[in-house]
């Protein structure tokens, strides 16, 4: 595992967290107070996962927990230990794109992309929960994360689209 | 029009593959071996003098590597316009988000534990949070040559004699508020020193040139010294216009030999970023009884904060579209640009002409509902269209969608029920209401010289690689830049790569900003393409002995018009590697432009986009909330070279309009900002932003790349003023700042009466 971010030899209290993250099983020394998002992208190198806010409010470090969707910098990565993690990384399977992803791409659901992974993130919990969404539902599910590029009209395209692709 | 093979087609931009599955490296996204992390000291005051800094204690922190004050800057004063602002503070903090000191260290958390640890004491000094004190002169100054950073006065014809013939006059006072870039990506950067003895700075910015600059002249390196790169940026919109991180790092690099990452948090880059200029706008309008506008007089101040920044442009931009769209026979504009301790601003897509346009789009509006004209007819009576004369008495020589997309929009279905909304009362206490307003501003920066480079490599398997210094800051360029390239070259867009932003790597193509990196790198390429073409067919003719003038291309071949022989780009590449003659090609494009009339930097411009809005909002009379149920956008910005691209910047920048108008209030009590992240500063979410439809207006800029103009910052400007019309469609009470935040609307609503619900 290549680490990005090193200990100092000296502080003392430092922790250890395992979790599976894609499928893949990981562990590391740790500074308590570190974040989950912090962990996925200093340590672990999976910079898909973004930090935008600290706050919960702009959702563009979402990834699926244990199956359902969170704010990554909410949580401590202590938190997660023992957990399932998915982050955007995880969902193309065999150079194949996730239909979430192909219709972001398509629909033009992005300009800069920064909040891209943490809306898919959160799309992808959505249609798991409801897979025939209406459009009403979309802009509910997706209330909480936050664009400043786009104006949400081809995000709410993109996620329609992407439900009538996994339906086939 | 003619018809491209890849231009005007709604293709999936290619940068948004890698985007969409997490693979796109942002500056924040850079990690190295043996890195530092940057932490900035930032000032505690709004406005104090610095009695001392003591670092000993944070130099003594485990992990802390090396502290940095304003001793380690060579020459610490920069700026674009005016050089007054520090890299590290050394007499005054004039700001609360003012560096101080800078610390590097092996973990975040020690530095940022060390920054603590910089015992700085300060004398705090009277703060100048209000502009009208801060020009009386006689109070605390926030820089020596006093608050006034620049004053000008432009007039043309008479506005006394005009008032005094006019059958209707409109005067108001308006406030437009601080607006907040918000990018998603706060401000990144990685440093380190490359194979070839380079500082080298991966990090957020609009132009790797410009950057490069302020490095050597702030830490006085040469030139060869440094390099620039600046990857896909997560959002800017004006916001990385000016320097943030990028000195800080190459410091920290030059001191220590090792590489250096900053990513700074959510409040840290709210408190510190440069803001959109807070306005106070005092206009008065006349007409005469047909609605013919006859006058305009205006004056305009616009805080500054702290420093310049691009202020003395953002003032001119303001002075420049302050009559909007309009031919106005008559003008007198004072302007000022003026000193505080309330925050720093500087650029926002739009740059000036938002504030304007929420005053004289709402005074246009005033002045037809006291003739009962209809608001859409009297702005086709008063709009310039192509060939006329502006007010600075300029021949507007560019072309001019504004009267095509006020028709649309009379015929629109939403115009056309406006009345019939207005009455619609679904609940007792909701008001409904239809506005509208038209937009200008121009592209280019004006006439001030901007000029840029493209340059063309075709590869020896017969692709092309387009190197050019715009910055993707999610607006898309590269994607239409590829696009034109396809069609210039003839080739499939797949054969095209673009390599950007990298001074050590790609020509100069000017700043990334005033909505027309479209423009000038376009031409450029055009310019670089006819070079390219010409050497493909020096080729051709080397192998077929075949003469030029029978050669064209034709998708990935160069083709002779008479025999049909045909030499592949690839062959070409061959036959020009081997005759020396080289596979390079460059194309430089200098921005026609004017001579600045007396008391401005750079207006009047040659070239403008319009565009017109229709809003339409329901109004809760009880809450003084203000729901945007739908907006209407009709944008002139040339040729569309890519549907989805195009129509993608116009949505989101009226989004960022939505926010401006009614959402985005940005509290700063006494030079302290108090909304400092995303949880007290509220911007646009899906539920705010409405159902949009962009209509575009094609006109054909004949001096644009393949007829196209620039898209960038359009979108914003007609929304607040749009959205004010309608507020006073609704509610019969017309709103004179913005942001119309529930607050401001009742207490408004209830003086008027009109908050009984009924």
């Amino acid at each position: 595992m290549a680490r990005k971010k090193q200990l100092l030899e000296t502080a003392e209290t430092y922790v250890s967290v395992s979790m599976k993250v894609n499928g893949v099983p990981c562990s590391a020394k740790i500074e308590p107070r570190t974040l989950l998002v912090h962990f996925l992208r200093d340590v672990l190198g999976l910079t898909g996962t973004h930090w935008g806010c600290d706050t919960g409010n702009c959702g563009a470090c979402t990834v699926i927990m244990n199956g359902k969707s969170v704010k990554s910098c909410n949580i401590f990565a202590v938190q997660a230990d023992g957990a399932e993690i998915i982050t955007i990384e995880g969902l193309a399977k065999d150079g194949q794109l996730h239909p979430i992803q192909e219709a972001f791409w398509e629909n033009h659901g992005l300009q800069c992309g920064f909040c891209t992974p943490g809306f898919i993130m959160q799309a992808y919990w959505l249609l798991q929960q409801n897979p025939n969404p209406t459009e009403e539902e979309v802009r509910r599910g997706i209330s909480g994360n936050i664009c400043r590029c786009t104006g949400y009209q081809n995000i709410v395209k993109a996620i329609l689209t992407a439900a009538e692709k996994m339906k086939r | 029009m003619q018809q491209f093979r890849w231009v005007g087609r709604p293709i999936p931009r290619l940068d948004a593959l890698d985007k969409a599955v997490g693979r796109t490296k942002y500056p924040s996204d850079y990690y190295m071996d043996n890195m530092l992390w940057g932490k900035v000291l930032r000032s505690k005051y709004p406005h104090a003098k610095i009695l001392s800094i003591d670092v000993s204690k944070a130099l003594k922190h485990p992990g802390v590597v090396a502290v940095f004050t304003h001793k380690d800057i060579p020459n610490n004063r920069f700026g674009l316009f005016h050089k007054d602002r520090p890299v590290l503070c050394d007499d005054k903090v004039r700001y609360i988000g003012d560096p101080v000191a800078l610390v590097a260290a092996e973990t975040p958390e020690a530095a940022e534990d060390a920054a603590n640890l910089i015992d700085v004491r300060y004398e705090p000094l009277p703060v100048v949070d209000d502009v009208f004190k801060a020009v009386e002169g006689d109070g605390a100054k926030v820089h020596e040559r006093g608050n006034v950073a620049r004053q000008t006065r432009i007039t043309f014809g008479d506005v006394e004699e005009a008032f005094d013939n006019a059958e209707v006059i409109v005067e108001n006072t308006y406030r437009t508020g601080a607006q907040i870039h918000a990018y998603l990506e706060t401000e990144a950067g990685l440093s380190y020193i490359d194979e070839k003895g380079r500082i080298t700075i991966v990090s957020c910015g609009q132009s790797p040139y410009r950057d490069k600059k302020e490095i050597c002249e702030t830490l006085a390196l040469p030139e060869e010294k440094v390099r620039v790169i600046i990857p896909p940026v997560g959002g800017a919109f004006g916001g990385k216009d000016d320097i943030s991180v990028q000195i800080f790092l190459a410091l920290i690099t030059l001191k220590t030999g090792r590489p250096a990452k900053m990513f700074l948090s959510r409040e840290e880059s709210t408190i510190s970023s440069t803001k959109r200029h807070m306005a106070y706008i005092t206009m008065k309008t006349a007409a005469d009884k047909n609605g013919k506008l006859l006058a305009n007089q205006t004056e305009i101040i616009l805080d500054t904060g702290a420093y310049e920044g691009l202020g003395p442009a953002v003032l001119d931009v303001a002075i420049e579209n302050c009559n909007g769209p309009y031919k106005i026979p008559n003008i007198d504009i004072k302007a000022k640009l003026v000193y505080t301790n309330n925050y720093f601003a500087s650029a926002f897509r739009g740059f000036g002409a938002p504030q304007v346009m929420f005053a004289i789009e709402s005074q246009v509006d005033a002045i037809a509902e006291k003739l009962g004209l209809d608001p859409i007819e009297i702005r086709l009576r008063n709009v310039v269209r192509r060939g006329d004369y502006g007010v600075f008495r300029n021949k507007i020589e560019g072309s001019v969608g504004i009267a095509d997309a006020l028709e649309k929009a009379r015929m629109h279905e939403l115009w056309l029920r406006r009345d019939d909304i207005r009455k619609t009362r679904h609940r007792p206490w909701i008001r409904q209401g239809v506005g509208v307003a038209a937009a200008v501003k121009g592209y280019t920066i004006g006439a001030l010289p901007d000029k840029g480079v493209v340059g063309i490599e075709l590869t020896t398997d017969g692709r092309f690689i387009i190197k050019l210094s715009s910055t993707e800051i999610g607006q898309g360029v590269v994607a239409a830049i590829a696009q034109i390239a396809a069609d210039m070259l003839s080739c499939h867009l797949k054969n095209i790569e673009i390599k950007a932003a990298d001074t050590s790597q790609t020509p100069d193509t000017s700043v990334t900003s005033a909505s027309r990196q479209l423009y000038l790198a376009g031409n450029a390429l055009r310019k670089a393409s006819e070079e390219m073409i010409k050497k493909l067919i020096t080729a051709f003719s080397i192998a077929t002995g075949e003469p030029a003038y029978n050669a064209s291309v034709s998708d990935g071949y160069v083709v002779s018009t008479s025999t049909g022989r045909r030499l592949s780009y690839s062959e070409a590449a061959r036959i020009l590697e081997e005759k020396g003659i080289g596979r390079e090609a460059f194309g430089e494009y200098e921005v026609p432009r004017t001579t600045p009339i007396p008391g401005t930097l750079e207006i009047p411009h040659l070239f403008y986009m319009y565009a017109a809005a229709i809003a339409h909002v329901e109004v809760n009379i009880l809450t003084g909330v203000v729901k945007v149920k739908k907006l209407v956008l009709l944008p002139d910005a040339g040729r569309v070279i890519n549907p989805q691209t195009f129509t993608g910047q116009v949505e989101g920048a009226a989004a960022q309009g939505i926010g401006y108008a009614v959402l985005e209030d940005a509290k700063i009590e006494q030079g302290i900002l108090r909304t400092i992240n995303l949880s007290t500063y509220l911007i646009p979410s899906i539920k705010d932003a409405p159902a949009m439809e962009v209509i575009p207006i094609e006109t054909t800029e004949d001096t644009g790349p393949l007829g196209a103009k620039g898209v960038g910052e359009i979108g914003i400007i007609p929304v607040a003023p749009a959205v004010a019309n309608a507020i006073k469609h609704a509610t019969g009470v017309r709103v004179l700042e913005v942001p119309i935040t529930p607050e401001r609307l009742y207490r408004r609503l209830k003086e008027a009466g009109q908050n009984t619900p009924r």
